[in-house]
């Protein structure tokens, strides 16, 4: 018995994190790749049954080069000069970084050729979005679901910051605020999106007197592209915002005291102590945080699909809604192939992430 | 690390013995999936039944068929559980919901009805049918998905039940419904409980003081729309819109968008068909006729609402109850919401004129409606026309219908057709439509016979003779239009044409390069599917013999 | 002067300008949380005339409250309004207490033991998983593929596997798991749809709940091991030399310790779990539906009805604002402690 027990507690290694492993595995892995397999297909019906025909890499040329490739691409113009500006920036800003490394002291090859893949995905990725930006372009979905994910993740951490900063005050009611703003969080994504569709309508909706009185009562934020994104992402940074804010807060509840005492008896004022004390504790937490959310934010659907069905036109499209319109005809095979590029496009964000940020900053703590 | 093998191999085995010892939990093996790897396209010929529709000679098949009985009486079907699947109500869902316990009562059968959302149902009913789950053995669904299902043999062929079957009084069932919209390659496979199509609505009190007549065709729409767009007529002395149609994408845009280009397409009857070439499969797409439509389309944009792109039938529907709108195009339920002093303003409440879908003076060639140019209307070109106008009054979905599951076990089968029968006869359908929730318009004759039920829903004699009569009108106009229904039908309306709509009133492209879009889509899945196999779907949908 | 002092617990509250500005700034997000919230309320209570004819705000001043769509959601569908919150709550308590249990344990695996899996094991491991599912695609009885797959992977060890020397680590270990998280669904659930229906079970809460296991594993591991990297270690050595397991060690000494960061991580994961739709749509049938897809229903082919939506959803987000305000007190102390080493 107690070689079994003895036996039992050596394999505590395993037994505690197989599960889990396994889990992930089965669940995640495994249909990741036959799901690939399925983005080569095609799906069709017959008798009782149903029948996966195979077409090589025809759902993919589909989107990259073929009929639905303006929908996933977008429209290509030429950039206005600011795009142009833009793009130079980038294109020197990657050529700067990449020469620093080179001249640097450790230099790798592997490194370097990770360095040179990073900098062209982004270079081409920021000249596809110059180019659909112009005012005779248009984004595809690829552009409009990048869209989506810096500027809601830039509001997002911005405003989740500020009122982490205040709410750590010795207030009176600060547990109030700190439990109402985590409300929005904490409604089903669907449920959010129906509720916003409701407050944006333009004669249902509890802001007509405003719009009416901004003089907007002859148009609507519906047959506009830039303003259907923008109600898409006023509803998407309301439901996210609590997800940076508890966690900023917990990370600056917990800076050590100390340190910030020592700084004030030395004459630090706001500003100072914010910049170098404040800012750089809660730098390792803020990429986790943003690694995590920027993550999710790629995979946004409820918002643009109940606002405006991705309207109008395609103007707020997301990937993901891209691929559940084809999925909901039952073109799993195009719909899987849509799945891989976000998958293809995440993975890379998050990785170039990772590498790249997190580590310069924990190399400034 | 060896260790790590030892122990997931013990734990699969241990899983493994459990398994075998357990009782056999697996359901009976699922139909394997066949795995073809060829080269597209795959071209299939499928042999399509010769049969002529005629619904009283169809050969009886060898199911077991319930004896007709009337209203079904005491316990026939006792301890027989039906799962019905539909989209969350209340419309449709909740008359079935609600004459699930009188059914239970009659005959001893309990009845779920299941509910998902509207845009997953016909995804639902294929994967759980084609996965061999089967947990619905019967549907509610529209018509239009007849062409994937029966394909891939979920619903059952109920022709001979249907003749079998005296109460559910089929001649009574006006003949779209009966000849084109429950049939699919001669045989019937679904009851209908309601008569979709679209007519216009007027604000009959507008119109009459300055004496505009209602719309004939749609020039006239939208000059009367134009006439009164900003007009403070509105409810408070708002400015009203002119036209109120429905334009959100993935919505029902691309079914109002039919009703406007049908009549320029099909003037030679419903056999015509409105949607491809009746001997190439070549898509009705790249004609003046579409262009024509397609401005109009867009032209009615700047009569109505600043948001109208984003608007879905619900929206309409509630901005025309509540008094905002002159014109709008809609189904059959504006009739009864708008009398229901729940729903409507008391100036919409009795004012409301419904008329058939408008018309037009003009109708692609007929000879050559692929790429044709515009015809005047006369006797050759329009038979059908009324005044000089042809009409075609598109039956969109095609009505909602029941249907059942082949595979579902015998006598469930037989109770969910009691079932549908008794929803469909017209004792209780004729109650059913003149009510707006439940989502159900007028189908059968005997429907209009008694305006009993129909006053007593709120309208005034005036307005119930109007809405009846623009109804009627359209039921047994000649050349009404039947909805698509190929396989992936799905995809051509909701996803290329609906697409190119949206993108085209946004101005994302322009006119031509919609007509092109949707003709390229459209092509393109014709020929991923095969032509030949989509002509004879198509034939066969329209019932045309060789 | 400075508009508002260092704000950390030993410094006193700020002075009265920064305060006034503080609880503006603080009000007006307040407000911005709180309103849609109150349009909810107002919406489910109103007649669909006073929802279509224009925003009107104040019941009993502007229009006359209904409870009408309340009526209706409680007694006409009260069946499709239990089964369905039943099933929720069901599902997302059993998988957020066993993605607790995986999750922790492995977060806590891999801050205390080091792990050297080889790449080789890895790789023939993953292609005999694929094995055994494209097996049971074709139709071939689970237990059948689980045995072929054990004896391939066994086999393929010995030989090829040894011929890749290279390990990973515990961090790709944990990257590997958070970065599961990319996964789209719409990606997979074609294939985990498949695979449950051949083990027949579709349209159960086990579909549900196993899929939201594997789905929120990631949030876990990534909340959890920052926690416990800030356990000392001391505590535990003393245990072992006391003789105790490790199992006992983790149960008794570190799980108390970290009971913080635990509430914190069971109220994530339970929301995500709770308002959960994708899956829930695929796997579900009439059964085992939940509350999301009840909601996402009311948009029916004619027009979403606004009001019985609004008492779906604030029926739905009741019971996780209180559990979040009773829950409140442990988030703020217990997430991301240790984060700061990243």
């Amino acid at each position: 018995m107690n070689a079994l027990v003895a036996w039992f507690d050596s394999m505590a290694t395993n037994v505690f994190i197989l599960p889990a492993v396994l889990v992930i595995l089965f669940l995640a892995l495994v249909p990741l790749f036959l799901s690939l397999y399925v983005s080569l297909t095609r799906l069709s019906f017959g008798q009782g049954s149903f029948v996966l025909t195979f077409v090589g890499l025809d759902n993919y040329a589909k989107l990259l080069v073929g009929i639905d490739h303006v929908h996933f691409l977008g429209l290509w113009a030429d950039p206005s000069p600011i795009g142009w500006l833009v793009l130079g920036l980038v294109i020197l800003a990657f050529a700067w970084w990449l020469i620093r490394y080179v001249r640097g002291g450790e230099f790798a090859v592997g490194g370097l050729v990770g360095r040179i893949v990073v900098a062209s995905v982004v270079t081409v990725l920021v000249w596809i979005m110059v180019q659909t930006i112009a005012n005779s372009g248009r984004p595809g979905t690829v552009g409009v679901t990048l869209i989506y994910v810096f500027v809601d993740m830039f509001f997002q951490y911005m405003i989740g910051l500020g009122l982490a900063m205040l709410c750590i005050q010795h207030i009176p009611g600060r547990r109030f605020f700190r439990v109402v703003f985590l409300l929005p969080m904490m409604i089903t994504p669907v449920g959010v999106a129906y509720t916003f569709r409701m407050l944006a309508d333009t004669y249902k909706g509890p802001f007509y007197p405003v719009w009416i009185a901004l003089g907007l009562g002859g148009t609507s934020w519906a047959d506009n592209a830039w303003g259907a994104r923008i109600a898409v992402m006023v509803g998407d940074i309301w439901q996210w915002t609590p997800f940076m804010f508890i966690v900023l807060l917990a990370a600056l509840e917990s800076q050590s005291i100390e340190e910030v005492e020592a700084a004030v008896v030395d004459g630090a004022n706001q500003w100072q102590i914010f910049w170098s004390i404040t800012l750089p504790s809660i730098l390792p937490v803020s990429t986790t945080l943003i690694l995590i959310r920027m993550i999710e934010a790629f995979k946004i659907i409820d918002l643009p699909n109940v606002l405006t069905n991705g309207g109008p036109g395609t103007a707020t499209e997301s990937m993901s809604l891209h691929a559940y319109t084809l999925w909901r005809v039952l073109d799993v095979g195009g719909s899987a192939a849509i799945a891989y590029m976000l998958l293809i496009l995440v993975t890379f964000s998050a990785m170039s992430f990772v590498n790249l940020v997190r580590t310069r900053a924990q190399a400034v703590i | 690390m060896k260790r790590l093998i030892t122990l997931s191999s013990l734990v699969m085995i241990a899983a493994l013995l459990l398994a075998a010892c357990a009782p056999a939990a697996a359901p009976t093996a699922p139909p394997p999936v066949q795995v073809i790897v060829t080269q597209p396209p795959v071209v299939q010929t499928v042999v399509v039944p010769q049969t002529v529709v005629a619904p009283q000679t169809v050969v009886a098949q060898q199911t077991v068929v319930v004896p007709a009985t009337a209203v079904p009486v005491g316990t026939q079907f006792k301890g027989i559980t039906v799962n019905v699947l539909t989209f969350t109500g209340p419309q449709i869902a909740e008359p079935l919901q609600r004459r699930a316990p009188d059914f239970e009562r009659l005959t001893g059968a309990k009845i779920n009805v299941i509910v998902v959302p509207f845009s997953d149902l016909y995804q639902k009913i294929l994967t759980d049918h084609a996965a061999g789950t089967n947990s619905y053995d019967a549907y509610v669904l529209s018509p239009q998905w007849m062409a994937d299902f029966v394909g891939a043999g979920v619903l059952e062929d109920l022709t001979a039940r249907i003749n079998a079957d005296k109460d559910l009084q089929w001649d009574d069932v006006a003949p779209f419904f009966r000849n084109f919209s429950a049939n699919y390659g001669g045989k019937l496979y679904t009851v209908p409980l309601d008569g979709d199509f679209e007519m216009v609505y007027y604000r009959k009190d507008i119109l009459t003081k300055d004496g505009v007549k209602p719309p004939e065709t749609w020039d006239d729409y939208l000059a009367i729309a134009k006439q009164y767009q900003g007009k403070p007529l509105a409810p408070g002395g708002k400015p009203i819109y002119g036209s109120c149609i429905s334009k959100k994408r993935a919505a029902q845009g691309f079914q109002m968008f039919w009703s406007i280009v049908g009549p320029f397409l099909q003037s030679q009857g419903t056999k015509e068909g409105s949607f491809f070439d009746t001997t190439s499969m070549k898509p009705l797409v790249m004609n003046a006729g579409m262009a024509r439509a397609l401005d109009i389309y867009k032209e009615s944009t700047k009569y109505g609402p600043p948001d109208e792109l984003n608007l879905d039938v619900g929206d309409t529907r509630s901005l025309f109850d509540t008094g905002r709108c002159v014109l709008s195009l809609d189904w059959g339920d504006i009739g009864t919401l708008s009398v229901d002093p729940a729903n409507a303003v008391p100036d919409v409440i009795n004012n409301v004129g419904s008329i058939i879908d408008p018309g037009t003076k003009q109708v692609v060639d007929p000879t050559n409606r692929v790429t044709g140019a515009l015809v005047n209307c006369d006797s050759t070109t329009c038979p059908n026309a009324v005044n000089g106008v042809n009409h075609a009054p598109y039956a969109a979905f095609g009505g909602w219908s029941a249907a059942i599951n082949k595979d579902a076990k015998p006598d469930v089968k037989n109770a969910a057709y009691a079932f549908f029968s008794y929803v469909s006869q017209p004792a209780q359908s004729s109650v059913d439509v003149t009510i707006g929730r439940t989502g159900f318009n007028p189908y059968r004759l005997s429907h209009f016979a008694n305006l009993g039920p129909w006053l007593h829903s709120g309208m005034n004699q005036a307005m119930a003779q109007d809405y009846l009569g623009a109804i009627q009108a359209s039921l047994q106009s000649p050349n009404m239009i039947l909805d698509m229904r190929v396989p992936q039908t799905q995809y051509y309306q909701q996803v290329a044409l609906d697409q190119a709509l949206a993108q085209f009133l946004a101005g994302e492209i322009t006119r031509d390069q919609a007509m092109k879009q949707i003709n390229d889509a459209w092509e393109s899945k014709t020929n991923e599917l095969g032509r030949d196999k989509q002509l004879a779907a198509y034939q066969g949908s329209l019932s045309i013999t060789k | 002067m400075t508009l508002f002092r260092p704000r950390y617990r030993s410094i006193n509250t700020p002075a009265p300008l920064g305060m006034v500005l503080t609880y503006i700034i603080l009000g007006i997000w307040a407000f911005v949380v709180l309103f849609p919230l109150y349009w909810l309320v107002v919406t489910s209570v109103k007649l669909p005339l006073d929802v279509n004819r224009g925003p009107v705000y104040i019941p009993f001043v502007d229009f006359q409250p209904s409870p009408h769509a309340w009526i209706y959601i409680f007694t006409d569908l009260r069946n499709d309004t239990v089964r369905p919150y039943i099933n929720t709550v069901v599902v997302s308590l059993t998988s957020t207490a066993l993605a607790l249990t995986m999750g922790g344990a492995a977060a806590y695996a891999l801050t205390r033991f080091t792990y050297r899996p080889k790449l080789g094991t890895i790789l023939t491991f993953l292609a005999c998983a694929l094995l055994a599912f494209v097996a049971l695609f074709f139709g071939v009885p689970w237990q059948l593929a689980v045995v072929a797959a054990i004896a391939v992977f066994i086999l393929l060890l010995q030989t090829i596997a040894k011929r890749f020397k290279r390990s990973m680590g515990n961090n790709d270990i944990a990257f590997w798991m958070i970065s599961q998280r990319i996964l789209p669904p719409v990606a997979v659930v074609i294939p985990i749809y498949l695979i449950y229906q051949r083990l027949g079970l579709l349209d159960t809460w086990a579909a549900l709940i196993i899929t939201y296991v594997a789905a929120n594993l990631p949030i876990v591991v990534w909340l959890m091991r920052d926690y416990f990297q800030t356990i000392p270690l001391e505590l535990e050595e003393c245990a072992a030399i006391d003789g105790a397991s490790r199992y006992r060690t983790f149960w008794s000494i570190v799980l108390p310790l970290s009971l913080p960061g635990l509430v914190a991580t069971f109220l994530f994961v339970l929301v995500f779990a709770w308002n959960e739709y994708l899956f829930a749509l695929f796997l579900t049938g009439a059964n085992s539906q939940t509350l999301p897809l009840t909601i996402a229903a009311q948009n029916a082919t004619r027009g979403p009805q606004w009001w019985y939506m609004s008492v779906l959803i604030l029926i739905m987000i009741i019971p996780v604002i209180a559990m979040a305000i009773i829950l409140e007190r442990y988030i703020a102390r217990g997430l991301l402690v240790g984060a700061i080493k990243g």
